[in-house]
């Protein structure tokens, strides 16, 4: 009576299968062979799982074979639900095939994966294949009027270029300069909405591996946005990286003539810190747990830029250290950014006395360096921070008056630093040297 | 007390698709990018008869670009957690089972981090570590929890609770140790998240997760048994052990299964069957099907919350599951004792 039963379901499933196998070979000869063995033996395997399964439950009381019908019945119904629902969700998979399959009274459909549709209406510019800086290849439109960047440093990127009207929207994060507050934000660069970012109609979504997920990019290549994602890992690489986003919303010659500018003034820098011993410095991303740069991040490459090294050589990007090894190491100079930790006077006097900090020989002589927080973000804007950083670590190479007037032009820092444990600092400084 | 018609199955089944389906239509219509109701009922009227001609290629891209895949995901994910942790609680007989206190879902978060780290971009590789992952574990836990030959429920209980704590002590490990671009996607995978499509075709997903389900289903009269004891079961003429093999299998595939797919979203697997119960009874012919599509109810109308409640910023969708599943589950137990 069992061994009655159990076959006949699964002939009735093979048979099922086999007629669907059957049809998508007749409709779609793009199906491989390798892709019907498969799928054949996908079927047989079904069989044999099914055949264990029939044989593996067994009834109890003697009405089996009505309660076996009944729940034979239900599992059809929903396999049959589910199939209804995976057909209505296959074109949106992208499966060329399935589709075609489904549009057979429409022999005429496009072949085109929905990746290569355009994006709106009208827009039929001829687009040109780029690679981006991790290697995937976009289709970018010749003429780019609508761009979201997913990124602070990407957002002020394209304000230096000067090509803010072009910017449809940027993050919740974007707050630099002012005028990105006021652009439609598409959420945050890590989990940004994406619905939010294709009711832009973006001709190009700039993206960037220091902050976006690949999730992100990946997700948003599949619904047929051309994202390009920037990928530095130094100055160098971050002015490179800049030049191209230039070229490919059509502001070359301002990219080119930014990124000139800047080499320029990073190249003074370094002439003039070419003889200065390098200075070792912790610098602090975060106070509490204590975290601090590894030595592949584009800030450690900065660091060097301005005539620094940090203490901690991690290969992590953002390692959480021990106190202890800060003790150990005795950092020159502690550097901190204004963005996180909003470091003023009174942070430093807070600093003086905290157990643990206050006996760093650092804190004890002030030497205590605040950048910008452009330092976190790889955008142009980042020469400035290396140049005010320069310019804290060596008071000495640079002369006084000078380091005055840049004070002076930056009221922020003055106001943090150009009080007494500054003046120490410059005394001092040959010492600490 | 009334015995279970399949009349009673089917009508309760049916009720639970029509919800199912509003709760879709929903949460279609929900989302940054405006739609009405009508665009939506047209754009899946024509998706559906192939004409994506007719279709403004706007809205063709967030129904079914978007808003669909990511709906059927949590489908798929929601009625594999629910119905894989009504097959735990009938197994241990033990109401707090679920893939998540027996340390399966994080021995499938950490083969799928392990396959991350190795491989990160061989499609259906993440499903098959997170899978042996999940399966490992229950192995290690199943045979931790005998004594003396025989399957103990508290101890077993233990056995999964101390290894959930020592795998997630493990991926901890990793993700501290590992760093760079992967880590920020494991961050808040390791929370569940949906908005992050499947990298395998979801169509080869349900087709495994039609499978397990018809597998663990055609166990329910003998899971029915097994709950009343396991001597009782094998004095009725169940094969105690054959059952509590499919259902350990088919319920670590599905664990396997969506925490691949969408990391680690709690409480689905232990409330739903919960919730399944007080509603309609505990007999597992209905509890199993009814749990797969309460749980898909469930997960699609907290991720429907989570990309809605704070736009255009999204929440992962685990936060909301237990921000949402807990007063509803302390309401349900506190009108049952009533």
């Amino acid at each position: 009576m069992k061994i009655g039963h159990g076959p006949a379901t699964v002939i009735g499933r093979r048979g099922i299968l086999d007629a669907r196998t059957a049809e998508s070979q007749e409709t779609c000869p793009g199906w491989s062979k390798l892709t019907l063995f498969a799928r054949k033996s996908v079927a047989m395997s079904l069989a044999i799982l099914a055949r264990l399964f029939c044989f593996g439950a067994r009834d109890f009381v003697g009405e089996r074979l009505r309660r076996g019908w009944r729940r034979r019945a239900i599992f059809l119904c929903a396999a049959f639900c589910c199939a209804a629902l995976n057909c209505a969700t296959s074109g949106a998979m992208g499966d060329e095939s399935y589709a075609k399959q489904q549009s057979s009274t429409t022999p005429a459909s496009p072949s085109a994966p929905p990746a290569a549709r355009p994006n709106a209406s009208g827009k039929s510019a001829p687009a040109t294949i780029v690679t981006d800086e991790t290697g995937r290849r976009v289709a970018i439109p010749a003429d780019v009027k609508r761009v979201v960047t997913l990124a602070p440093d990407l957002t002020e990127t394209i304000y230096m270029l000067g090509l803010e009207d072009k910017l449809a929207g940027d993050t919740d994060y974007c707050d630099t300069p002012a005028a990105a507050k006021l652009k439609p934000h598409v959420g945050g660069p890590q989990n940004p909405n994406l619905e939010a970012i294709v009711a832009l109609h973006p001709d190009l979504v700039l993206a960037t591996t220091s902050i976006n997920r690949s999730e992100t990019v990946d997700a948003l290549a599949k619904v047929g946005v051309a994202v390009y994602t920037a990928n530095p890992h130094t100055v160098r690489g971050m002015l490179a990286s800049t030049k191209r986003i230039a070229e490919l919303i059509g502001a070359g010659d301002r990219g080119a003539e930014l990124v000139a500018q800047s080499q320029a003034r990073l190249d003074a820098i370094s002439m003039r810190l070419a003889d200065v011993p390098l200075v070792h410095v912790l610098f602090v991303v975060w106070e509490n747990p204590l975290i601090t740069i590894g030595q592949n991040t584009f800030i450690a490459d900065a660091l060097r830029c301005a005539g620094a090294e940090s203490v901690i050589l991690a290969k992590q990007n953002w390692p959480q250290i021990s106190f202890e090894e800060v003790v150990r190491l005795e950092p020159d100079y502690i550097v901190f950014s204004s963005s996180h930790t909003g470091f003023g006077a009174q942070e430093l006097a807070a600093l003086r006395t905290k157990a643990g900090w206050k006996d760093l020989r650092a804190v004890e002589l002030g030497h205590i360096a605040v950048v910008s927080e452009e330092v976190d973000r790889p955008s142009p804007g980042l020469v400035d921070a290396i140049e005010q950083l320069a310019r804290q670590l060596h008071p000495d190479v640079f002369a006084p008056a000078e380091n005055r007037k840049a004070l002076l032009e930056n009221g922020k820092v003055k106001m943090k630093n150009g009080n007494a444990p500054r003046r120490d600092a410059e005394s001092l400084a040959g010492a600490a040297l | 007390m009334r015995p279970l018609t399949p009349r009673k199955i089917l009508g309760v089944c049916g009720v639970l698709f029509a919800v199912l389906f509003v709760v879709v239509v929903v949460s279609l219509r929900m989302g940054a990018y405006p739609i009405s109701v009508r665009d939506i009922v047209m754009t899946l009227f024509n998706g559906v008869a192939g004409r994506r001609e007719q279709i403004p290629s706007e809205f063709w891209l967030v129904v079914f670009g978007l808003r669909l895949p990511r709906i059927a995901l949590g489908i798929l994910v929601g009625a594999a957690l629910s119905t894989a942790g009504a097959g735990f609680q009938a197994l241990l007989r033990n109401p707090l089972a679920d893939p998540y206190v027996l340390g399966v879902s994080s021995g499938a978060a950490l083969g799928a981090i392990v396959s991350l780290v190795i491989a990160p971009h061989v499609p259906g590789l993440i499903q098959i570590a997170a899978f042996a992952g999940a399966a490992a574990t229950i192995a290690a836990v199943y045979f931790l929890g005998r004594r003396g030959g025989q399957l103990d429920s508290p101890t077993l209980l233990l056995a999964g609770i101390v290894s959930a704590s020592f795998l997630s002590a493990i991926i901890m490990f990793l993700m501290t140790t590992l760093s760079g671009r992967d880590l920020r996607g494991m961050a808040f995978w390791l929370m569940g998240d949906l908005s992050s499509p499947a990298a395998i075709d979801l169509r080869w997903l349900y087709f495994i997760l039609l499978v397990v389900l018809g597998s663990i289903y055609t166990t329910s009269s003998d899971l029915n048994l097994i709950l009343t004891g396991e001597q009782e079961a094998r004095h009725l003429g169940v094969n105690v052990n054959r059952v509590k093999l499919v259902v350990y299998i088919g319920a670590s595939l599905l664990t396997g299964l969506a925490v691949s797919v969408s990391g680690a979203i709690g409480y689905v697997g232990l409330l739903v069957p919960h919730v399944m119960r007080m509603l309609f009874g505990t007999d597992y012919r209905l509890l199993i099907p009814a749990s797969a599509l309460g749980g898909a109810i469930a997960i699609v109308i907290a991720d429907t919350l989570a990309r809605t409640v704070v736009a255009p910023t999204e929440l992962p969708v685990g936060a909301m599951t237990a921000l949402a599943g807990a007063p509803v589950f302390i309401y349900l137990m506190r009108r049952k004792v009533r």
